[in-house]
């Protein structure tokens, strides 16, 4: 176990908690004993004073036991919840170093999962160890001893019920959890057709959809319910057939007691004592059993953190660049392709060299590698072949900090957090005047609207933007880019959503404010950029042509398809 | 004593074991009500039912039982004054008694499992298909209102704690009142005294755990609370990696985060100290029971008053007593949170369905495709109206364009014309007939839409486009695809159009999603067609494509194209401005230029100094 070296720092309560369990148990264990000294010693020979003092010790004991009880809980609360704590951190920490094709091909939900629910499954895994683990083994161990102490003969009941009924909870689980993992599934199943319903409730009523969608349901449904049915049925066997093992058992030690006390060997009371002996130790076998289920669970999680801890970032810090200019970006016989996918690559052979101050745009269509471009400059990825130049230096010798200060980017998609709007915009520098944040948003266009809301720039964000349009996203995010005075800020498609009036005063508003900043657009209108200083055509990974507007009006074909598509002219060829 | 279930989300048990029903559990608005719903659903399986509870009952007669046969075996083996040494013979009859009553009990406690578990699991199937049909057949409106998160929790959460509830809970209800009340009948036969005895400790444990139940509640919901936090945080903070990433702000994000971190640590630690003593505490006042049994059973023996054998049973019998009294709690507090979660479900349920329209006979094939909307009036939870008095005719095949500013009432055009709302007063006609007085289901086949939000289905590319027209072809599907432009980058993936997508397809890019959304609807054939801003995420070229695919597809056709775009839209027959709720104007593209109105606005915006 890996992870086991986050106990360390915890090892003294870690220690201290099965040791005071121990003590609980050793005065659970001495009560048969103690009940059997009261019967043989008291009771028998009509001795009221061993019952009286008996009785005393006993509750002393008890007193005793569950002091020892609470410490244990407390002790191992400590520990497991402080593990957890450390693990925690450590997770959060990898998964905030991890590069984007790592975090793609984990998913939002399932790192959720991980942090959340898989630590603690871990945690009171933990804490099950240190005491009920440690309690029951000790119940084992114990009500041996105490009964091979009473008489010899009753270590043959225990010798040959105990391997049984392991034997059978081992049995059951094995046939059990591949069903349960069947069971899990059809529960995905059901979700996922459920989900979908609702997500898309229009599509499907507008397919008058909704009787085969409930038979779809329908299949998912009976599915769930078959294998949850043979799952159960399976499970339904288990507690009957311990209990057989376990009564039997005690058949036995009153039978073979009979037969000990008849030899004068044995005492009634202390048949009586074997008999709870017998049962707690039963008892404590079947409760050990039952924690197999949860360590195999525990151990799913752990390898599913595992996972993560083990994945080293492949995009890490350089040894510090050594900047030549300010402002300029090349793309040097660049070639790209994601990881995971096989296949023609995305980028190819791309050159590309782009001057300070210079305002340039990126033209392609679906799936020609825009973005990808783009995401090259801040790292977000790290070409296949080539290289990519910041400021004359290759973006692999920055510090991963001081490359992506020196760019802003406005992504595709507006993430906003659920914080004010002043404090959204002011992500983009921390201790940003609101003077600097509203002139970010007046350029960004954004300064009117959040004006207008009820407590404009201290109005709450709700839920990641989801009061706002798409358009107001996006105008917070620009406002965010502007604000972090990048030497080189990149818009990837991000005003798409933007009214045709608003896009104009905000490109009119940035070329006024913004001289100096190198500004890389990637956008699908043709009248957002043709006024751009140089437009490079991707198509195909390939760079077609990067001119100005007028000459790739003369020049390439690719260009002036779009535009002609645009124009709406022969938008019919 | 069957284990859960590992899987599903489990409101009723949280991390603190078993007691932790108890400190979740909700309280039912209309418990009577819902418990009697519920009641129906099991009453369905009503034979089941009664043939659980007559194991039930044999159940608890056999463990009331048992301490009795043990308490004569020990007995037979006590040495008294009339025998000296031990009748063998009767304790080997005793102990075949005893055999045979364990062995029923083992029997009867299989069967309890098999019944319980075909109870719940019928029951709850029959409770998710009704939730399921009644989901179907809500209106938009109650979707768009209500969070989906919390609608799914009903089909997850609230229906698994029905299950667990129906197959444990009630089960251990009723057998724990039967086994109290038996145990307490027979204990008294005994012993009146020592009943008297027992009885107490078992009120100091009720009394001890309602105490700290309460008590440790606080810490529980204080845990739940912070993880939720560090659930937002988390889920935040990946989604937008890209964001934080671009920012650099991944420092601070791990340091906000190990503040919370620290808190859940610490809040878990008092909750499980105070739950750590929960163990302990009722441990010891069993204890206290069970010494209390043996040293007053010692006393009364002395005295004659009780034998031996007496003690023992005792002992089993108030152990036997006290465990269903903490179950009985443990359970209540279950079916609580079952029934919190039914009324849920019944909420759903229960909720007014779409209505079907009317009946005037209308055949979506015999569509000619006149619309006419008359003096619309509509707004969105009675709020400002969106439309106010909006009048628009779309004669049989005409390619409209709707422009307007986001928010302007262009989407709701859509939503009237679908029936997916209606209006508040004025009226919609389809070749003169009321949308509202036709069955629903022709009206919606008579029209294909294409949505902003592409909506695909788990499922294959084809089974997607399928979802146009279930009985087409293969060979339709793919010339749908291709009159769509699908058909090439379809071709590329390795399945074709047998590739299985991913989560909502996001194995697809936005454009080929949409690409297969409208292939979809070309699939589906219709006299109407709705582009609802289909075009605006597929880039430029790509578009071209497709434009020349719409030409084609929009023949013959009414259609209605939404869209911020007007190049998309420069060549519609009729162009349409909507603002503030009315029509602002209308006409053809060339008719609205020279106007010099809202469009001529919107086209210099766009197209500034861009007329060649």
């Amino acid at each position: 176990m890996k992870l086991a070296k986050y106990l360390k720092p915890y090892i003294l309560f870690a220690l201290l908690a099965p040791v005071a369990m121990i003590g609980e148990v050793f005065v659970d264990l001495l009560q048969p004993k103690l009940l059997s000294q009261i019967v043989d010693d008291g009771v028998l020979p009509q001795n009221m004073e061993v019952i009286l003092s008996t009785g005393l010790i006993m509750m002393l004991t008890i007193v005793a036991g569950g002091c020892c009880g609470v410490g244990s809980s407390a002790f191992s609360g400590m520990a497991s919840q402080g593990f957890a704590r450390d693990l925690r951190n450590d997770v959060f920490k990898r998964v905030m170093r991890l590069s984007f094709q790592q975090t793609d091909k984990f998913t939002t939900g399932s790192l959720v999962t991980r942090l959340t629910t898989d630590i603690t499954a871990i945690q009171q895994l933990v804490d099950f160890a240190l005491r009920m683990f440690v309690r029951n083994i000790m119940f084992l161990i114990g009500g041996m001893f105490m009964m091979m102490q009473l008489n010899v003969r009753f270590g043959i009941v225990v010798a040959v019920s105990l391997p049984l009924e392991v034997l059978i909870v081992v049995l059951i689980m094995k046939f059990a959890n591949p069903l349960y993992a069947i069971v899990a599934r059809r529960l995905d199943g059901v979700n996922t057709v459920m989900q979908e319903n609702i997500s898309g409730a229009r599509v499907v009523k507008a397919y008058v959809r909704e009787d085969s969608e409930t038979a779809r349901f329908d299949g998912a449904n009976t599915a769930l319910m078959d294998s949850n049915l043979k799952v159960m049925r399976l499970m339904a066997l288990l507690s009957p057939l311990l209990m057989i093992i376990m009564n039997a058992a005690v058949l036995a030690v009153i039978y073979i007691g009979g037969l000990q006390v008849e030899a004068q060997a044995l005492k009634v009371g202390e048949v009586m004592a074997a008999v709870t002996y017998v049962t707690q130790i039963l008892h404590g076998i079947m409760m050990l059993s039952m924690m197999s289920q949860s360590i195999a669970r525990a151990s799913a999680s752990a390898k599913r953190l595992n996972e993560v801890l083990d994945t080293d970032p492949v995009i890490s810090d350089g040894e510090g660049a050594l900047c030549t200019e300010t402002g300029t970006v090349e793309f040097r016989n660049v070639s790209f392709s994601y990881p995971a996918s096989s296949g023609r690559p995305v980028l190819e052979g791309i050159n590309l060299s782009i001057a300070k101050g210079e305002n340039v745009a990126i033209l392609g269509a679906t799936g020609s590698g825009k973005s990808s471009l783009v995401n090259l400059i801040p790292r977000f990825y790290d070409a296949v072949e080539g290289s990519v130049y910041v400021n004359g230096a290759d973006v692999k010798t920055y510090e991963l900090d001081d490359l992506r200060s020196r760019i802003g980017i406005v992504l595709q998609k507006s993430e906003l957090f659920s914080a004010t709007a002043a404090e959204n915009i002011r992500w983009g520098c921390k201790d940003a005047t609101d003077e600097e944040v509203k002139k970010a948003a007046e350029i960004a266009q954004a300064d009117e609207f959040i004006s207008k809301m009820p407590d404009g720039y201290d109005t709450k964000i709700a839920e990641k933007g989801a009061s706002l349009s798409g358009g107001q996203k996006q105008r917070l995010s620009i406002a965010r880019a502007i604000l972090k005075k990048p030497e080189i800020l990149i818009f990837d498609d991000s005003t798409s959503a933007l009214d045709l009036k608003t896009e104009a005063s905000l490109r009119q508003k940035l070329r006024e404010s913004l001289a100096g900043t190198t500004v890389i657009t990637i956008a699908q209108r043709i009248a957002s950029v043709k006024d751009c200083d140089r437009i490079a055509v991707i198509d195909h990974g390939r760079l077609a042509a990067f001119a100005p507007h007028d000459e790739l009006m003369r020049t390439c074909e690719v260009y002036k398809d779009i535009y002609r598509s645009q124009a709406g002219k022969e938008g019919d060829e | 004593m069957p284990p859960m279930p590992p899987m599903g989300p489990n409101r009723g048990r949280g991390p603190a074991g078993p007691h932790s029903a108890r400190i979740n559990a909700e309280k039912p608005k209309n418990a009577k009500q819902t418990l009697s719903k519920l009641l129906k659903y099991i009453g369905r399986s009503k034979y089941l039912f009664f043939m659980l509870l007559a194991v039930m009952l044999t159940i608890t007669l056999m463990n009331l039982l048992a301490p009795k046969i043990q308490q004569i075996a020990i007995d037979t083996i006590t040495p008294n004054e009339e025998r000296s040494g031990v009748d063998i013979a009767k304790l080997k009859e005793t102990l075949i008694w005893l055999a045979v009553v364990y062995a029923v009990m083992a029997v009867m406690t299989y069967l309890q499992g098999r019944f319980s578990a075909k109870l719940s699991q019928v029951t709850v199937r029959m409770m998710r298909k009704d939730l399921f049909a009644s989901l179907v057949h809500l209106p938009i409106k109650y979707i768009d209102n209500h969070r989906h998160g919390d609608l799914m929790s009903r089909m997850t959460n609230d229906v698994e704690n029905i299950s667990t509830t129906v197959s444990q809970s009630i089960g251990s209800l009723i057998s724990g009142v039967l086994t109290v009340l038996g145990t307490f009948v027979i204990m008294l036969t005994y012993s009146p005294l020592l009943t008297l005895i027992s009885i107490s400790t078992i009120f100091l444990t009720i009394f001890v755990s309602a105490k700290m139940t309460k008590y440790m509640k606080k810490f529980f919901v204080e845990q739940q609370i912070i993880l939720g936090k560090i659930n937002g945080h988390v889920e935040e903070t990946v989604t937008g990696y890209k964001t934080v990433v671009a920012y650099s702000k991944e420092q601070d994000s791990i340091d906000e985060f190990r503040v919370m971190s620290n808190e859940l640590r610490k809040t878990g630690i008092k909750a499980q100290i105070c739950g750590g003593m929960m163990g302990p505490l009722m441990n010891c006042i069993s204890n206290f029971g069970f010494v209390l049994i043996a040293a007053f059973g010692g006393l009364f023996s002395i005295k004659g008053m009780i034998s031996v054998g007496t003690i023992q049973a005792f002992i089993l019998y108030s152990k036997q007593f006290s465990r269903p009294i903490n179950e009985i709690a443990n359970q209540y507090a279950n079916i609580q949170t079952a029934i919190a979660g039914a009324e849920r479900i019944f909420e759903v349920m229960e909720a007014e369905p779409e209505p079907r329209g009317g009946l005037l006979p209308f055949d979506h094939n015999d569509v000619k495709g006149n619309i006419d909307f008359k003096d619309i009036i509509f707004g969105y939870d009675g709020s400002k109206p969106v439309l106010d008095g909006l009048d628009l005719r779309v004669k049989q095949g005409q390619k409209i364009a709707i422009v307007g500013a986001t928010g302007s009432g262009k989407t709701t055009v859509v939503n009237l014309l679908t029936r997916f709302y209606d209006a508040d007063a004025g009226e919609i006609t389809i070749d003169g007939k009321n949308i509202c007085d036709i069955p629903i289901d022709e009206l919606r086949r008579a029209i294909a839409i294409v949505l902003q939000d592409t909506v695909l289905f788990s499922g294959t590319i084809g089974e997607n486009i399928r979802y146009g027209r279930a009985d087409a072809t293969d060979e339709e599907v793919r010339a749908a695809a291709d009159k769509a432009y699908a058909d090439e980058f379809i071709s590329r993936l390795p399945d074709r159009y047998d590739t299985v997508l991913s989560e909502g397809g996001s194995n697809l890019s936005q454009g080929q999603r949409q690409l297969l959304s409208i292939a979809r609807a070309v699939l589906a054939d219709p006299k109407i067609l709705i582009l609802d801003e289909a075009t605006s995420s597929v880039d430029t070229r790509t578009e071209m494509h497709i434009q020349s695919a719409m030409v084609a597809l929009m023949k013959d056709r009414t259609s209605l194209i939404i869209a911020h775009r007007l190049s998309t839209i420069r060549d519609a027959d009729k162009i349409v401005v909507i603002d503030k709720g009315v029509v602002a104007e209308s006409g053809s593209h060339e008719e609205l230029i020279s106007r010099k109105g809202r469009y001529f606005e919107l086209y210099q915006t766009q197209f500034a100094g861009n007329k060649t």
